[in-house]
Formats: C-alpha cells, sequence, structure tokens
C-alpha cells in the first residue's frame, strides 16, 4: 500500500495460485534432493528456495506492489546485498587462510 | 563547569524534540499512519534477516569445512517431517494473506477464520518440532549428550547448528502464534478492523518472514545433497 494510497486488493485466486505453485516447488525440491547432482546439488536447492522466497516477497508481502514508495523494495535487495557481501569476505578469508 | 553547561545545552534541544515527538503520537493515537508502520516493520524484519545471516554464514562456512560429515550427520534427520512442516507453514501463510484480505473488505468473520486455521497450523508445526526432537533426544542426540560427542567434530557441529537455529526459528513460530492470538481478540473486541488493519498487516509480515526462513532451513538441514 502506498502513502496514503488505496490499500492492496489482490483477489483470493491470485493467493490460491501462489500457494500451489509454492507447493509445487517443495514437491521439487523433495525429489531434487533424492537425486544425484553431485556439486550441483546445493545449487539447484538454493534456487528453488530463492525462487519460493521472492514469490512470498512479492505476493503474500505485497512487494511487487509497494509502488508509491520505492524505499520498501529496496530495503530487502539491500540487506541480501549486505548478507552476500558479509558471506563473500567471510569465505575469501575461509578459502584463503 | 563550562563542559557541563555544554552538555546541557547540546541535550536540551533533543529532549525537547523528544518531548513533542512522545506528544504528538499521543495526539495520533488513532491515526493510522500505514506508510511509517509498515516501514518500521520491514526495518525490524530485516534486523531479523541479519541475525539469521550470522546463523547461516557460520552454517556455511563449516558446511564448507565439513561437507562430508554434514552430509552423514543430515542423514539422520527427520525427511518426512521436515516436508509436512514446510507445507503447514506455506499454507498458514495462505490463510494469513486470506485473513488480512478478507479483513480490508470487513468480512471479519471469514478474517477470524482464516487467523484461527493459520493459529492452528503453526501449533501443529510446532508439534510436529516437538515429535522430532523428542525422537532425537531419546537417540542420545542433543547438544553435549555423550552419544554425540563420541561422533567427529562435523557432526557434532551440525547437530550444534541443528538445534540453534531450528530452535531459535521455532522460538519465533512461538512468538508469531502469541501475536495472532493477540490479533484474533482484537478482531473480535473490533478493535482491529476495515479501517484499522496494520496490526494485522504487519503480523502477516512477520508470520511470511518465518515462513521464507524455514523455506532456506529446510533444504540447509534436511535435504542436504
Amino acid at each position: 500500500m502506498g502513502m496514503r494510497g488505496k490499500p492492496v486488493f489482490l483477489s483470493p485466486k491470485t493467493y490460491v495460485w501462489v500457494w500451489m505453485i509454492l507447493i509445487f516447488l517443495t514437491g521439487l525440491t523433495v525429489s531434487f534432493a533424492g537425486m544425484d547432482w553431485g556439486r550441483w546439488g546445493m545449487v539447484i536447492l538454493l534456487l528453488v528456495a530463492t525462487i519460493k522466497s521472492s514469490l512470498i516477497l512479492n505476493y503474500f508481502m505485497h512487494l511487487r506492489y509497494e509502488k508509491k514508495i520505492r524505499l520498501f523494495r529496496w530495503i530487502i535487495p539491500g540487506i541480501l546485498l549486505l548478507l552476500v557481501l558479509f558471506i563473500g569476505f567471510t569465505f575469501l578469508d575461509v578459502v584463503f587462510r | 563547569m563550562t563542559g557541563a553547561l555544554m552538555m546541557v545545552g547540546s541535550v536540551y534541544p533533543e529532549i525537547k524534540i523528544g518531548c513533542f515527538g512522545f506528544y504528538r503520537l499521543l495526539k495520533m493515537k488513532y491515526y493510522q499512519d500505514e506508510t511509517s508502520s509498515k516501514m518500521g516493520m520491514w526495518l525490524f524484519l530485516s534486523s531479523e534477516i541479519l541475525l539469521f545471516g550470522g546463523l547461516f554464514i557460520l552454517y556455511s562456512v563449516y558446511r564448507f569445512k565439513f561437507s562430508h560429515s554434514f552430509h552423514l550427520a543430515a542423514e539422520a534427520l527427520n525427511r518426512p517431517i521436515g516436508t509436512v512442516n514446510t507445507l503447514l507453514l506455506l499454507t498458514s501463510s495462505l490463510t494469513i494473506a486470506l485473513s488480512i484480505s478478507s479483513l480490508k473488505e470487513g468480512k471479519r468473520s471469514v478474517s477470524l477464520l482464516s487467523l484461527i486455521a493459520t493459529l492452528l497450523l503453526g501449533l501443529l508445526f510446532l508439534g510436529l518440532k516437538y515429535v522430532e526432537w523428542v525422537e532425537k533426544i531419546d537417540h542420545g542426540i542433543y547438544p553435549n549428550s555423550p552419544r554425540l560427542l563420541e561422533r567427529n567434530s562435523g557432526e557434532i557441529l551440525f547437530f550444534g547448528l541443528y538445534y540453534s537455529m531450528i530452535g531459535l526459528h521455532g522460538f519465533h513460530v512461538l512468538i508469531g502464534l502469541i501475536v495472532l492470538v493477540i490479533m484474533g481478540i482484537l478482531i473480535i473486541k473490533g478493535k482491529v478492523n476495515e479501517d484499522h488493519f496494520i496490526p494485522l498487516e504487519n503480523t502477516g509480515l512477520y508470520w511470511h518472514l518465518v515462513d521464507i526462513l524455514w523455506v532456506f532451513l529446510f533444504p540447509l538441514f534436511y535435504l542436504i545433497p
């Protein structure tokens, strides 16, 4: 919802659709885990988890519809960028020690 | 003496502004300032992400160092329970989203029912967590247990992270459940309604974040390839 704007109305249908996709992706993750992907297994699992969380953020948490105030849309990507930086520097330290 | 005076001089405007802010807060008791309360909620959620982020960093470093024993230890976790818990939390996210949208449309009873459904799903999640942990503890696997200490350090670290991260997440679910109960009471009393729904909406944001954290915890602990 934007500043003094109308509240976000999503039809229940949209929520149910998003929920079904989330359930489908969970099934996909669990069946992927049974297969042997070698080194790529973790990457695939994390990729599916990222898709799932972006669905939750955009539809359930309405981040997609926060049009009027741009800051809302930057808080989460900003924090995630910070986290990636932390992890990146930690690994630089761990790998090259 | 001059220093003290200068300090008072510099602090005084802050006190004045602070008091004025508090006064304004009192006056604005019934004014729904959507943007700032949601902004506050998002800032709180980002601090939560950083709180768990630290643990995720710890996890990824130890997983890098002990990838084989992490894989072995993860095999011991109960994958069916983890999967069912994922489905429960995802569904509870749906029900709270429906609860918020029906409250906005003025359908209070539908909203209340969806809220109760969310509460029950959350309780089931914690119940399954309890079953899972009791099973683990019965097998003698808990922090510092003699049986765990016999294993190699990678597996000890895995279970340490398992208990602390999943436990912290479970604690967040518990707090969420308490807030859900409070919201239910406020809806019944009519204090949270179609004109004043921000508390419920912020509760929803928190609940969805707890769900997102689980979306990452589940593959990291139960599905390690």
